[in-house]
């Protein structure tokens, strides 16, 4: 991560922060360690799947299919994993991100071929995707009985634990794959010449096409990406219910959309941080998660994550207006 | 030549459309013919015996999932005890739309009885009416709110003596004392607000050490994930709560939560349940009681009732429809009650397998 907030960010915190302290001024419960360690828990498969979001969308594209990736991954890994016996929790992941690399690859070469918008590409296949395996795979849904004991292990698993007179708190285990694809994705965006192409062809195709890079390639990285992500992903998400249904995830993919544009990333690509997607995510659960500590009906979180999501595409679009005449570009 | 090929292409498209239309027009001929031949039959109902071997009467349930193969093997069992000719259709996604597409076919065919379990009652009332227009007797399980619509709508229970139920177990785990919160799928769900309101008077009135921690239920909005990270909530806002009750089939998320913060063994969980859904809670003490009704019997309940019904011989207040717990209906309007809640605990867990 940069070293440096920009002004952004710096908004977002602040934000943050003053949304904490007017929680814990009307509930002083929220003030423990076991409120962040909450929020870790409950925002762990957002933040997964946030990153391979955020790829996508500073390559200019947008993918609407992931949670339905995600479920495909998942529930065909382990319905394999319960008809043949298989405990084992590497396999779990490896092969659900193998199915996830998978569709992810045809989303990229569905759009390339049919030069279509990625939107409706993708918010095809999500359809498609989840068709095929309600139809062909099954579509029973699995009590945690009959999953492998590996699964349930991992999602109540904790790094450590702190005990207090009332009950215990772990930080959950599942901070792990969020950490991996957290640093992945950095060093991918950051460290690499193809994370310059992301960038690049999110600017401009034809400009990144003429400077060499392969928008071809390039595309079938980035959509791999967030399928692999959103695979593991969906492990994640089953080890933390510890069941298995045919019909979950899909559908929650705005959300996770609003996050990473609230953590200010272009909607048209070109730009994105990392960290502001964290902060993105944060802010969405750190609203959802806050609202029974002060007393308020779950109505309230539409409005509150309406509203930010607003304000946020307001100041990106502000700041990009004023740093284009600061360049004196006038677009409007 | 590209040109050339696309009109014929089309025109053969077209001409197609328009004998698949001409030969569909045949077909709705052939089916009203059916149904206008069938509206005679049942009028000489009269004559024909009461032998359930002449009766065909069809199940349509909401989906497929474990919950309506349970349905279907109660079914079965009808099918078995009086020889009634009874099947079980499914329709391939849970919607309206695929169970009014069947119940035109069933129409068309000109069965003697519908039984259904509709994804959305008031959809479905227009069909319903075309049904019994053409002398079918409708029945439904699940759908008091349209009942007036319909010949009969069989329920597992009155929601206000399930609701009760929720509240004597919860009360009986927390030994009469203690906070406690309650959960609903979503505000609107009017069987999940029946039981909540009717669990939170029942314990008003007879536990005075019980206090309810909120005026109204939260929503899990039906996911495990909800419930789990409501309850996770709750149990920040309220360290000293002692009991949770789920209307929805979702306390295997509370009881998550609880084993996360050590709190399974002290905190209470009564929810509504499906057996294989939540056997690991019952088992490992998490959840002290599930609740629930026997698909199994609901869905034989039904049929049977269809066939008394389609038969003339009708039912009544106190008619014993054979299945456990539908022995003595009581009839309210179009509604027929049974008493067949069904409980579970963790020592009858492995005798259901829905």
């Amino acid at each position: 991560m940069k070293k440096k907030l920009d002004q952004y960010q710096k908004m977002l915190m602040v934000i943050i922060i003053i949304y904490s302290v007017f929680v814990a001024l009307k509930n002083p419960q929220f003030l423990k360690v076991q409120t962040v360690f909450d929020i870790i828990k409950t925002s762990s498969t957002t933040m997964i799947v946030a990153f391979g979001l955020l790829v996508v969308m500073i390559s200019g594209g947008i993918d609407v299919s992931f949670m339905a990736i995600a479920l495909f991954g998942s529930y065909t890994s382990l319905y394999t994993m319960i008809k043949t016996g298989i405990n084992n929790l590497a396999f779990a992941f490896a092969l659900s991100a193998f199915i996830g690399v998978c569709l992810g690859l045809i989303n990229a070469l569905l759009i390339n071929w049919l030069k279509l918008p990625p939107f409706i590409i993708t918010l095809g296949t999500q359809n498609l995707f989840h068709g095929i395996m309600t139809t062909f795979i099954s579509d029973k849904s699995f009590g945690s009985g009959v999953l492998p004991t590996c699964l349930h292990q991992f999602g109540q698993g904790t790094l450590f634990k702190i005990y207090t007179e009332n009950g215990s708190a772990g930080l959950t285990v599942s901070l792990i794959p969020v950490l991996i694809a957290g640093i992945l994705t950095y060093l991918i965006l950051y460290k690499t010449m193809l994370g310059r192409g992301i960038v690049a062809i999110g600017n401009n195709e034809e400009s990144a096409r003429r400077a060499g890079f392969n928008p071809f390639i390039i595309r079938l990285f980035v959509y791999g990406y967030s399928g692999a992500l959103a695979g593991m992903m969906g492990i994640v998400y089953a080890a933390q219910v510890n069941a298995l249904y045919p019909n979950k995830m899909v559908g929650d993919e705005l959300m996770i959309v609003a996050a990473v544009v609230i953590g200010g990333t272009k909607i048209t690509g070109g730009q994105g941080k990392i960290f502001g997607s964290v902060l993105g995510v944060l802010i969405i659960y750190l609203l959802n998660s806050t609202l029974i500590l002060i007393g308020l009906s779950s109505s309230w979180n539409n409005l509150f994550v309406g509203a930010i999501l607003v304000i946020a595409v307001a100041v990106t679009s502000y700041q990009e207006r004023v740093k284009n005449r600061n360049h004196l570009i006038f677009t409007e | 030549m590209k040109k050339r090929l696309l009109s014929v292409v089309l025109s053969i498209a077209m001409l197609s459309t328009l004998f698949a239309g001409c030969s569909s027009k045949t077909a709705t001929e052939a089916s009203s013919q059916a149904a206008s031949t069938g509206t005679a039959s049942t009028v000489s109902t009269g004559s024909k015996s009461a032998d359930p071997a002449d009766y065909k009467v069809v199940m349509i349930v909401k989906q497929s999932d474990s919950w309506f193969d349970d349905m279907a093997t109660g079914i079965e069992q009808l099918k078995k005890d009086t020889g009634l000719n009874v099947s079980v259709q499914v329709p391939e996604v849970g919607d309206a739309a695929s169970q009014i597409s069947i119940m035109e076919d069933l129409i068309a065919q000109n069965v003697d009885a519908i039984c259904v379990v509709p994804n959305d009652p008031a959809a479905l009332v227009p069909t319903i009416e075309k049904a019994r227009k053409a002398g079918i007797v409708v029945v439904t399980h699940e759908a008091p709110g349209t009942a007036d619509n319909v010949d009969l709508d069989v329920e597992a229970f009155a929601n206000e003596a399930f609701g009760e139920l929720f509240a004597k177990n919860l009360a009986k785990a927390m030994g009469g004392k203690g906070k406690y919160a309650g959960f609903v799928g979503g505000l609107t769900m009017e069987t999940h607000m029946a039981w909540y309101k009717a669990a939170v008077n029942y314990i008003k009135k007879n536990y005075p050490d019980m206090q309810n921690v909120a005026d109204e239920p939260y929503e899990d909005g039906n996911s495990v994930e909800g419930a789990h990270d409501k309850a996770l909530e709750v149990l920040k806002a309220y360290p000293d709560i002692a009991g949770f009750f789920d209307c929805s089939a979702q306390g295997g998320g509370i009881c998550e939560a609880l084993q996360e913060n050590g709190k399974a063994k002290t905190v209470k969980v009564v929810s509504l349940a499906l057996p294989s859904m939540s056997s690991t809670y019952l088992k490992n003490g998490s959840m002290s009681h599930g609740l629930c009704w026997r698909p199994a019997d609901a869905g034989y309940a039904a049929c049977y009732a269809a066939y008394l019904i389609a038969s003339g011989q009708g039912v009544a207040n106190g008619t014993d429809l054979k299945a456990t717990g539908y022995d003595n209906i009581e009839l309210k309007g179009h509604i027929g009650y049974g008493n067949a809640p069904l409980e579970f605990t963790a020592s009858n867990i492995n005798d259901y397998n829905f």
